[in-house]
């Protein structure tokens, strides 16, 4: 069965993946996770989320090429693939739709994106 | 050198991880440890790589996962239906987790202990080749081994057997607290007078400052805590201490305070032992007042170097007893430096580890045992699933393996419940034993040793459960009449009477140790140890003053009475034979002590015949006996006759008896009291003895005494001890095993009854219609509880019966070791019996009342 849904740890994950880039890979991800919500995780955590994305269509991932510091190992980079965008453009506009029918920010113009 | 990211836990993650991950994995690991290198330290950066490894324990990333093994979906399944069965009955699940986690705690807690006991002074960089010198004294009877040496062996050694000896370095034998000013702070410390060398053999890690900071004379080594508490946060070094008032000396170094377990683990400083012994004041071959230490050298061994300094003393000094020496190693100071007759016993500490550590592993087997017994009991609601499994084509290996794997759930869980219990109580089991244990988180070898015992714990409890769960019938189990065998009811209750043999006797031993020290804290003293003060002179001007300050203390009010003594009241110190009685000579050592003439009066001895010491009079000749010392002299009529001394005392060789006391208890209080020959001296003596009035209020007598001591002995400190004090102390030993064995013997009561309650619930719940039918048909509550309970019963009163006998004979040996001890008296047994029963009645009572007084139609109604 091929879930659709997106939770929320995978949301950001899937955000983060797409905001590094070419540096998307399972470290990298895991930092930039803790550096942006100053939540403690683990890589094993980032890299289990990665792999059931990966699963669910939502990322594609090639090795990519060996590097010294790693001790010539090489990276799993993660790239989003076009369902991903979909999965996370469906996610946006339903919590936009939410947010301008709450009435207490109604009234305000809220900016997403 | 670059630090690595731990080996062991890149082991681990290889071990399990997918092989497609191994590269991505490895790489993005060793990239999160370069960065926290950078961040924090190696330790941290390397125990992040642990967190990281384990946090891959995810099912995406196992090797095996996908894999069709059916030794692993096995394994799945057993763990699987283990936790159903641990949820579905959570009363037997806490029972037994309760139990099992309970013994674990008390064998964690001993071991930490016996481990902590065991490092002992490993924490010195020289433990292997660091020594000390003893000497071995034999005359006719009597061999003793010692460590009191003369002050010029140390130098002899030094000089003479450099080629055995890398360092050798002399302290006091006894190292008195000292006093320490710096500004307004001043403390009184306890440290050593030590020759420089010390630093050399012990090497203690220096904080700042010189190691060899001791080659100055005037130099003194501070403890980091000392340090701390006289300078705050000012820079030591340099610093001038005002040591014992008038000496000044400097700072040159401070160290890293010594291992709380070792045996210079209160030195609180170091300073010269030239400051005492120098080329003014030289040591000499006749005053046994030093201890030697030394460093072997590395090729050295300790045999060779003991063999070559035996016969040092008796070539020197020409005795006419020989004074053997010879060299113990470090590992042995602690637990082996015990010697009896010569020769090097198991010591009391050694002891201690051996009772704690059978006491430890009791505990634990009556939890297991608890175990054991719930789960074999609990058969009938397992029976149709071993029929079934049987059935399907399951061999008895299998259904081994899986009733195993369950014990291996509850042990697992009982582990981590007994380590987090031994983690928050580890601070006020430290502060019982006078201990400094800290919780090993970090120890890789304490972890591994916790699943060792876990896997040991579940072979122990798990299989005979699993060896009788799986023995069944598959026909018979299916028809639902398989009955255990007689032999394994049997068992079951073999075990539950070793549970209870093991609790009762706990019971009577702690009731007799606290009888026994009881019966020793009433012991009479032979005086009066209510508001008696004692206080030690230190400097000249406590000598010179002496009658002064006798005299202003007196007119002070608030004292009685006043007088000195060679010797402190609550030990035995300076032992002497020699005497003689109508020129036979009298067999037997005399505590022999010399006293101001109102000693009696001060410290209120009972008098029995005779009269006490008389300033007026001249006592120069005069001698007071206890009552043993006249009875080992075998006198009638004491007084008046003429005890004569081999040696002189007060320059007479021949003592008029002029009176008799009744025995003091100054050494032990389980032991007998020493004879005690008393001699009168109006010389200065450095122990004090201040006799407060009866009913004066301490908060106001003690700083009108203060003051007059201190009026005139400005700088020596009013240090004083209430002799009721020190005596107290004496009972510190046994009050411990006291206090250790109500604890063991708590726990282990608790462990027995979680595990009869348990039990009782199974057996009444296996009886309710029975129950039912019997109420039904006229049986009253009690008939019943009777009932239920009898079984129980009998097997405790069974118990009892063997308990009384095995107690009986353990603790005659151990008040056998005591010379004044308190006999073992009939009601001891039966109270500890009769709790015994008690608690076990009330335990079953619960249940097979609850099921007395049910409506039988509730239970008749089913079916």
């Amino acid at each position: 069965m091929k879930d659709s849904k997106l939770g929320d740890f995978e949301e950001t994950l899937l955000l983060i993946v797409g905001i590094l880039a070419k540096e998307a890979y399972a470290f990298k991800i895991a930092e930039e996770f803790e550096a942006q919500t100053k939540k403690a995780t683990s890589i094993g955590a980032v890299h289990s989320t990665l792999e059931r994305l990966g699963k669910k269509g939502f990322l594609k991932s090639e090795m990519g090429a060996p590097t010294s510091e790693r001790g010539g190992r090489r990276k799993r980079i993660y790239e989003i693939t076009a369902e991903g965008h979909r999965a996370l453009e469906a996610s946006r506009d339903l919590k936009v739709s939410l947010w301008s029918q709450y009435p207490a920010f109604a009234g305000y113009k809220l900016k997403f994106v | 050198m670059q630090p690595s990211p731990p080996k062991y836990a890149e082991k681990l993650l290889l071990l399990f991880l997918r092989d497609d991950f191994a590269e991505e994995v490895l790489g993005d690991l060793d990239e999160k440890f370069l960065v926290m290198l950078t961040k924090t330290s190696p330790r941290r950066a390397r125990l992040n790589y642990w967190f990281q490894v384990i946090n891959y324990m995810r099912p995406f990333a196992f090797k095996y996962f996908r894999s069709n093994s059916n030794l692993l979906t096995m394994i799945n399944h057993n763990f699987l239906v283990g936790a159903r069965i641990l949820l579905k009955n959570k009363l037997f699940a806490t029972i037994n987790i309760g139990g099992l986690a309970i013994g674990m705690m008390v064998a964690i807690l001993v071991g930490l202990w016996i481990h902590d006991e065991f490092s002992f002074n490993k924490g010195f960089e020289n433990y292997d080749r660091t020594v000390q010198v003893l000497r071995k004294d034999s005359d006719d009877e009597i061999v003793e081994v010692n460590s009191s040496l003369p002050g010029q062996l140390g130098q002899k050694l030094a000089a003479d057997y450099g080629n055995y000896f890398e360092q050798t370095a002399m302290t006091f034998y006894r190292n008195n607290p000292q006093l320490l000013k710096v500004g307004k702070v001043s403390l009184e410390q306890s440290g050593y007078y030590f020759e420089p060398a010390i630093t050399r053999i012990l090497e203690p890690e220096m904080v700042m400052g010189n190691p060899n900071g001791l080659d100055d004379d005037f130099g003194i080594l501070l403890s980091e805590t000392l340090a701390n508490k006289l300078f705050r946060d000012e820079d030591p070094i340099g610093k001038n201490v005002a040591f014992n008032v008038s000496t000044n000396l400097v700072v040159t170094g401070v160290y890293k305070d010594f291992p709380k377990n070792s045996t210079f683990g209160d030195a609180q400083f170091l300073v010269s032992l030239h400051l005492v012994y120098n080329a003014q004041n030289p040591h000499v071959w006749n005053n046994y007042n030093i201890r030697v230490y030394g460093l072997l050298r590395e090729d050295v061994a300790i045999r060779d170097a003991s063999v070559a300094i035996r016969d040092v003393l008796n070539n020197e000094l020409n005795l006419e007893e020989p004074i053997d020496l010879l060299l113990i190693a470090m590992k042995d100071w602690h637990l082996n430096s015990f010697y009896v007759g010569g020769f090097q016993v198991t010591s009391p500490k050694m002891k201690f580890i051996w009772l704690y550590a059978i006491v430890g592993m009791l505990v634990l087997l009556i939890a297991c045992i608890n175990f054991m017994n719930l789960n074999t009991a609990r058969y009938q609601t397992r029976i149709k699933e071993v029929g079934v499994r049987k059935a399907v084509g399951s061999f008895r290996s299998n259904l081994i393996t899986q009733f195993l794997s369950e014990s291996l759930l509850y042990s697992v869980a009982a582990l981590f419940l007994s380590l987090i219990v031994v983690y928050l109580l580890l601070p006020s089991f430290n502060t019982i034993t006078e201990k400094a244990l800290i919780f090993p988180g970090g120890n890789v070898w304490f972890w591994l040793i916790c699943l060792a015992f876990a896997l040991f714990a579940t072979l122990l409890a798990g299989s005979y459960p699993a060896a009788f769960l799986s023995s069944f019938n598959p026909v018979k189990a299916l028809r639902g009449n398989a009955k255990p065998g007689s032999g394994s009811i049997r068992f079951r209750q073999l075990l539950v009477i070793f549970q209870f043999v093991v609790s009762i006797i706990l019971i009577i031993g702690t009731i007799v140790v606290y009888q026994q020290i009881s019966y020793a804290k009433d012991r009479p003293v032979g005086y009066n140890q209510d508001r008696l003060m004692t206080i030690i002179g230190r400097s000249d001007d406590f000598y010179i003053n002496h009658n002064v300050i006798r005299n202003d203390l007196k007119s002070a009010g608030v004292v009685e009475e006043v007088a000195v003594a060679n010797y402190p009241l609550t030990n035995t110190l300076g032992n002497n034979n020699g005497f003689m009685y109508n020129g036979e000579r009298i067999d037997g050592t005399f505590n022999t002590i010399f006293t101001g003439p109102e000693y009696g009066a001060t410290v209120q001895w009972e008098l029995l015949a005779g009269r006490n010491f008389s300033r007026e009079l001249d006592e120069s000749g005069s001698i007071i006996l206890s009552a043993s010392a006249v009875d080992m002299i075998g006198l009638d009529d004491p007084i008046g006759k003429v005890i004569q001394s081999s040696s002189e005392r007060n320059g007479k060789r021949r003592f008029n008896i002029i009176g008799v006391v009744n025995d003091m208890v100054k050494a032990s209080p389980f032991e007998p009291t020493q004879p005690l020959m008393v001699f009168c001296t109006k010389s200065p003596m450095p122990f004090m003895f201040i006799r407060l009035r009866p009913g004066t209020d301490y908060v106001t007598a003690i700083p009108q005494v203060q003051a007059i001591y201190e009026k005139h002995l400005p700088d020596e400190g009013f240090n004083y001890n209430f002799i009721e004090d020190q005596y107290l102390i004496k009972f510190k030993d046994e009050e411990q095993i006291g206090n250790f064995a109500a604890v063991f013997c708590l726990l282990a009561i608790l462990i027995s009854c979680l595990g009869l309650f348990g039990l009782s619930s199974f057996v009444v719940s296996q009886r309710v219609k029975e129950i039912g039918i019997r109420k039904v048909l006229g049986a009253s509550v009690p008939n019943l509880w009777s009932l239920l309970s009898r079984d129980f019963g009998v097997l405790v009163l069974i118990s009892c019966v063997i308990a009384i006998p095995v107690a009986f004979y353990i603790l005659s040996g151990w008040l056998d070791g005591y010379g004044y001890s308190v006999d073992l008296e009939s009601w001891v047994f039966i109270v500890g019996s009769a709790t015994c029963i008690l608690i076990t009645l009330a335990t079953v009572s619960y249940h097979s009342i609850k099921v007395s007084r049910a409506n039988p139609v509730e239970s008749l109604r089913a079916e």
